[in-house]
């Protein structure tokens, strides 16, 4: 009887194996000590009663001035089919990620570490990307939910046999019991009967299953193999109590999946290979990376393969111009004319927002949000805040005419189901969600002034939590 | 390690570090309720429930374990509730509302108009309750009050009549704690016990959709008053008091609304920094803000970058109830059970709620009507030692906070909103780094963020 409770409680806390010692991390503080792509040179300290100190801070002035250090300026391409900003160059992949985290590696989930997994996979490199350690993890966590299943299945067998015991043994001398509630002795017996042939129908199920997959892999057929795949996966959840079964699952599978790259990788030069992946920017890092910090040149992207990329890059203003053309899908048409709340004006308003001050500011779709609010970064530590965007027209322009406010109704309008299903993604992934919205100005007279086009929106966030008021009663 | 957000996901479910975890959201075992003696009243504590079956199994343990809490809710929602001789509280219906006490029936000189009798009692001693505070929404009034329920509820007049608002009284008719009576034609002092009780249907009938008081919020104010909390009706309960004039708190509004960007402070930081690095050529017209020459520090740069304005709630003018957009406006001031709590002078509340319908507002408030909901509380700006500590405890803070109840055809959810102000704490001189390391995660006593 202590065996169910056990198996209850026990998962959340003490059945937990201890852990394996996980290798030790990069030194991340060190990697990513700069929390921008931009250099910067301090002015060597002065100290009031050390003349000397002037000295070094005049040497360090005249330096700067003889030979003014270069700012380093990364490329990209605009890829228009895509509609996305490729990063293809191995420094600056390195540079973008390692100081202020930009980008996402396209054959990765984030840092871009396809190449280190692919040398790992080679056997040239050991030592774990953070894809493996998660994969390790989530096997981990699935054989212990398999074994608290198998425990809970045991507990419930037992009970049951012991509950037949019991009947048994009422039955077999007569009891006073037994005449108060016949017809539910008639329904549990009936029950339990059905339960015991059920169990002994999944246990004949799992030997056949077992000895068909023995059979299969004697014949070593892989098309059978293949179609066999979907009956175990829906027999699985019947059989799921035996660990077994999982195990031959996965033998049977590894080597096939294996097997392949294998065969190709071994007519290949195995020490070089080209790096396959490149660092994707989002619409909206690019643009800050080039107009607010001057740290990225881009260029339009070769129309051919092989061709050499055009020499100039894209101005600022130009590069406005068609992120906001590439906001809608499909692209606008190049002549159109910039909407005042033109969604990649809005979203790099709250960008250029939080990344003023000093959030890492990263994209949230994995959690139904717009933006993720990092401090320092994603390797330091989770993100505490999920942003939402919701655009917001208070200026009198925009409810002169009764079609601008039925146009600026629509674009602000958010149903509350969308609100609570946002929120309790949130409070599930252990985030704050912060609702920002963007106050958007009349249309611009003109595009010259970048900077003042963006001073005229206005940013307000409002922190959005359920409150319980069971919890806060005192 | 970018992928920790998800491992975030399948935190163990300790009850304990969940934080939404709603029990009323659960399907309760019922069998805590065998362990309430309803026949004494000595079991003031509250009895805990019981453990849950996620999984229907055979086991004749799990049937009884059934039949047992079924039968436990049967059993308790068997019990009479009857109007006990001695907790038994009369009420009578006032279709007109309040009425000053016409008749001196205590020996009392009759009340002015409007019930402002107070230099006219013949006690000064002990001030009698000024009836100018009762609402003139009243329309039942008890004419002997006894009972905890009137320490949170009602209002009493110059006879010490108390006056009871239409939720209030249908809370406790609900609750099977008053008994309502029809107004007798020829009702005198003595004759008050013939009249006709008042059923649960009638006083529904009777007190929906009086002075205001609609089913949202009605659902609102009786979940939390079984709770335990107080309610007072806040001054914005009106609809009909529209905004004032939208136009002039706009431009008030946009008046104050400097730019944190480049503002007196911003010009003469250029300039220094122009002193300090005359190599720079910084322009916000095409870019690169921070310019292309030497920079000196980080806080520099991001100083440089603040180009997007930000409001402010501190600055923000504090606006009136009324001039807000009705049904985002405070509607209940609220008081948990552990503040003191007095009808004559109710302290500050410790929360504002408004109520909203979800079938007559189907989409979520604009900025405008957000924004005005919460300049009309007062500032509550994050105070303390471990607020000063923590930063993302002062952003979930807040400077000013509102409780939105949402109700969707009875069902009530509550959503807190607080003006956090992110622009008011620079990350970039945060010394410190993120509080807590990542990998307290995996240590033993996980602390949640």
């Amino acid at each position: 009887m202590d065996k169910p409770v056990a198996a209850k409680s026990g998962p959340a806390s003490d059945a937990r194996p201890p852990r394996a010692p996980r290798p030790p991390r990069p030194n991340y503080r060190q990697i990513h000590q700069f929390p921008l792509p931009v250099n910067v040179h301090h002015v060597p300290p002065v100290i009031p009663h050390n003349p000397l100190s002037l000295i070094s801070v005049a040497l360090s002035y005249l330096t700067f001035l003889i030979s003014p250090p270069r700012q380093e300026v990364y490329s990209a391409y605009f890829d228009k089919t895509t509609s996305s900003i490729h990063v293809t160059d191995e420094r600056s992949i390195n540079a973008l990620w390692q100081m202020g985290f930009f980008g996402k590696g396209s054959l990765s989930r984030s840092e871009p570490s396809w190449l280190a997994r692919e040398k790992k996979r080679r056997g040239l490199h050991n030592g774990k990307t953070s894809e493996e350690m998660t994969r390790l993890r989530r096997t981990e966590r699935r054989e212990l939910k398999l074994e608290r299943a198998r425990m809970e299945k045991l507990a419930i067998e037992e009970r049951l046999k012991a509950e037949a015991a019991a009947r048994e043994a009422g039955v077999s001398e007569p009891l006073d019991q037994a005449a108060q509630s016949t017809p539910t002795d008639d329904t549990t017996n009936v029950t339990a009967a059905t339960t015991e042939k059920f169990s002994l129908k999944k246990a004949k199920e799992a030997r056949m299953l077992e000895e068909k997959k023995a059979r299969e892999l004697a014949a070593q057929n892989a098309a059978l193999a293949e179609q066999n795949q979907p009956e175990t996966s829906s027999n699985n959840k019947s059989v799921r109590f035996s660990p077994i079964v999982q195990k031959k699952e996965f033998l049977s599978t590894s080597p096939s999946s294996l097997q392949l790259p294998d065969s190709v990788v071994d007519n290949l030069d195995s020490d070089d290979f080209p790096n396959e992946e490149h660092l994707q920017l989002s619409n909206e890092e690019a643009f800050f990376l080039a107009y607010s910090l001057g740290a990225l040149q881009i260029y339009d992207s070769p129309s051919k393969l092989g061709e050499v990329q055009s020499t100039s890059s894209i101005t600022t203003s130009a590069l406005l111009q068609q992120f906001c053309h590439h906001s809608f899908q499909p692209a606008r048409d190049a002549s159109a004319s910039l909407l005042p709340d033109d969604p990649f004006m809005i979203s790099y308003t709250v960008y250029h927002h939080f990344r003023s001050l000093g959030w890492v500011i990263r994209s949230g779709v994995k959690f139904g949000t717009d933006y993720l609010l990092y401090n320092r970064g994603p390797v330091f530590s989770h993100a505490e805040f999920a942003v939402v965007i919701i655009p917001s027209y208070t200026h009198p322009y925009w409810s002169e005419t009764e079609e601008r406010k039925n146009y600026t109704g629509e674009k602000q309008a958010r149903s509350w189901w969308w609100m609570h299903s946002v929120s309790r993604v949130q409070a599930q992934v252990l985030k704050s969600l912060v609702v920002c919205y963007v106050d958007v100005p009349p249309p611009a007279a003109s595009l010259d002034d970048i900077g003042a086009l963006f001073g005229q929106y206005k940013v307000r966030e409002f922190l959005i939590k359920r409150w319980i008021p069971n919890r806060t009663r005192d | 390690m970018a992928d920790a957000d998800e491992d975030v996901i399948h935190a163990p479910a300790n009850a304990s570090t969940q934080p939404e975890v709603d029990l009323s959201d659960e399907t309760q075992d019922f069998r805590f309720l065998n362990h309430l003696n309803f026949f004494a009243d000595s079991s003031p504590g509250i009895p805990r429930r019981g453990e849950k079956d996620f999984e229907p199994n055979p086991t004749e343990l799990q049937a009884d374990v059934l039949a047992a809490s079924r039968g436990a809710m049967h059993n308790a929602l068997s019990y009479p509730r009857l109007h006990g001789a001695k907790t038994r509280v009369i009420a009578f219906y006032a279709p007109d509302g309040y009425v000053p006490p016409a008749q001196p029936d205590r020996a009392k000189p009759k009340a002015g108009e409007d019930g402002k009798s107070s230099e006219s009692t013949p006690k000064p001693a002990r001030p009698l309750p000024s009836s100018a505070r009762i609402s003139p929404d009243a329309c039942v009034y008890v004419p002997s009050p006894k009972g905890q329920f009137f320490k949170t509820m009602g209002q009493a007049d110059s006879s010490s009549r108390v006056w009871l608002l239409p939720e209030e009284a249908l809370y406790l008719i609900e609750r099977g704690s008053l008994d309502i009576r029809w107004p007798s034609p020829s009702a005198g002092p003595g004759e008050e016990d013939l009249s006709v009780p008042m059923s649960l249907q009638a006083a529904y009938a009777c007190f929906m959709g009086r002075g205001g008081l609609t089913l949202e919020r009605y659902s609102v104010y009786t979940g939390l008053k079984r709770l335990g909390y107080a309610l007072v009706r806040a001054p914005g309960w009106c609809d009909d008091i529209e905004p004032q004039d939208t136009d002039i708190p706009d431009a008030s509004q946009a008046a104050p609304a400097k730019l944190h960007g480049p503002g007196l402070a911003g010009i003469l930081g250029s300039l220094f920094n122009w002193i300090h690095d005359p190599l720079s050529t910084a322009s916000t017209a095409t870019g690169p803000i921070i310019g292309t020459g030497i920079h000196r520090h980080y806080m520099d740069v991001y100083r440089k970058l603040a180009i997007i304005p930000w409001y402010d709630p501190v600055t923000a003018p504090e606006r009136h109830p009324f001039d807000t957009s009705p049904p985002f406006r405070v509607v209940f001031h609220i008081y948990k059970p552990s503040t003191p709590f007095k009808k004559s002078a109710p302290p500050a509340p410790d929360f504002r709620i408004a109520v909203v319908s979800t079938r007559d507002q189907t989409t979520m408030p604009t900025m405008t009507q957000l924004g005005a909901l919460l300049e009309s509380t007062p500032l509550d700006p994050p105070r303390g030692e471990k607020m000063e500590r923590m930063m993302y405890m002062r952003l979930r803070h807040g400077y000013r906070n509102v409780v939105m109840a949402v109700v969707d055809q009875g069902v009530v959810s509550y959503l807190r909103i607080a003006d956090s102000a992110f622009g008011k704490e620079k990350l970039y001189e945060n010394k410190g780094g993120p509080q807590g390391p990542k990998r307290s995660r995996t240590n033993q006593k996980p602390r949640k963020r």
